[in-house]
């Protein structure tokens, strides 16, 4: 009965979840258009990271992610793989779909492949939907807010000091992903840190290896 | 969502590959390498690790060094890219990741699938190359002993195809071992700098540090 109660809780708490508010800038800042911020990838790029998994804020595993970005097309590939050099799973997304080329268990079901390509899309390309709002919240960080065509909301906003994070919250309010990108201004996805809030709730810090910028082969060349 | 007994069906298809018969050739040749082998009760070494993979430009490289001590103690430790130190020893199997500067425990169910390719890694050094009756195991001799272990069960197809293994004919040490996971994708480590038989303090088997 207690988990009854316990669910039903859960559910109204989520269901009735409210988007933060964003309000107009303050009168110092009136007057001057707001920005928004986009760390987002412009280029097609492969990153390397260390990664590390925490649940209830204790590190269980590590991991290296490797993901190629194209910004242009809206695809990219991914693979992640233990520190042995293991594969424990790849994918690959464009305008086909999610196509899975490896994946071992526990990262073989269909809800991981879609979990970790959208978190890959939430963290790396510019989000797509209506710009419904711009301003700032409370604490001072410039927001912009999008509505997913497929449902859902993404903020993107930048603090005092320059740090952006992206966060996405379901068509009802609720927080889902926070994402903090602690790099500098060279590269952004220095540091990436990745909260889900999901039936597990964890954590991923991802810490850049190495990163560079790729060109496409010429056709004639392939 | 993620679980992390990530790695369990891999181990259990390795479990189960052990019910198969063994496969073996060349027994003459094994039993030789075996003899060669029982001479070596240490090595210390270092490693390169190079990752291949269709999405990667280049191989990813990692480094580290590799402790052994037979029978079958192991401490297989990388320093690069990412940290990490798995310790065989006395049955026991352990994998540490590197968190906030310190060494931590890996909590997930990697220690055991390493549990059993420390048990295979620490039977190549003791010259058993063909003793895991889950791999077909062929010998060729040439400047060098060149061992190739194919998986009996095409379950395995995608996972491993083959192992290569080389082994100098000097002291009868593994000089590179490579995984071919399938025709994309491969990882290869180069054993260097290899002291065979000096003694290695026995805590490296037990302090994560």
């Amino acid at each position: 009965m207690k988990g009854l109660f316990f669910l039903l809780g859960t559910f109204l708490l989520v269901s009735c979840a409210v988007l933060p508010a964003i309000h107009e800038p303050s009168s110092e800042r009136a007057g001057k258009s707001i920005t928004c911020p986009s760390p987002f990838l412009l280029e097609k790029t492969r990153l390397i990271h260390a990664i590390e998994v925490r649940m209830a804020g204790k590190p269980k595993t590590a991991l290296i992610g490797v993901t190629l970005v194209d910004p242009v097309s809206r695809t990219f590939s991914c693979a992640m793989m233990s520190t042995e050099g293991m594969v424990l799973f790849e994918a690959s997304s464009g305008s086909d779909g999610v196509k899975v080329v490896r994946a071992l268990p526990p990262f073989d079901t269909t809800a991981f492949a879609n979990n970790m390509m959208d978190d890959i899309e939430l963290i790396f390309l510019t989000p797509v939907g209506l710009l419904t709002r711009k301003g700032v919240f409370t604490e001072g960080e410039t927001v912009c807010r999008r509505h997913k065509e497929q449902g859902g909301w993404v903020d993107v906003l930048a603090g005092r000091d320059g740090h952006i994070q992206i966060r996405r919250y379901s068509e009802f309010g609720a927080l889902q992903r926070t994402v903090k990108l602690d790099g500098n201004a060279r590269n952004a996805y220095a540091v990436i840190e990745l909260q889900a809030i999901d039936f597990v709730n964890y954590t991923l810090i991802m810490t850049l290896i190495e990163s560079e910028v790729v060109g496409d082969i010429p056709a004639a060349q392939k | 969502m993620i679980r992390f007994s990530y790695l369990k069906k891999a181990a259990m298809v390795l479990f189960v590959l052990l019910i198969f018969p063994v496969v073996s050739v060349q027994a003459d040749d094994f039993a030789r390498l075996r003899k060669d082998s029982v001479r070596i009760s240490t090595i210390t070494a270092d490693f390169v690790q190079k990752k291949s993979m269709k999405i990667l430009s280049k191989p990813l490289v990692s480094e580290g060094k590799f402790y052994y001590a037979a029978p079958d103690s192991i401490r297989w430790e990388y320093s690069k890219p990412l940290k990490s130190v798995v310790i065989s020893n006395k049955g026991s199997t352990k994998r540490y990741i590197s968190s906030g500067g310190k060494m931590v425990e890996d909590e997930t169910g990697g220690a055991q699938v390493m549990k059993l390719v420390l048990g295979d890694v620490a039977g190549w050094m003791n010259g058993r190359f063909d003793s895991n009756p889950s791999f077909t195991a062929v010998l060729k001799e040439g400047p060098i002993t060149l061992i190739t272990l194919t998986p009996v069960d095409k379950r395995m197809a995608g996972i491993v195809e083959k192992i290569e293994i080389t082994i100098s004919r000097k002291d009868a040490s593994v000089k590179s071992v490579r995984i071919v996971e399938s025709a994309a994708a491969e990882t290869r480590i180069d054993f260097l700098n290899a002291v065979i038989n000096k003694g290695i303090n026995p805590s490296v088997f037990q302090d994560v540090e």
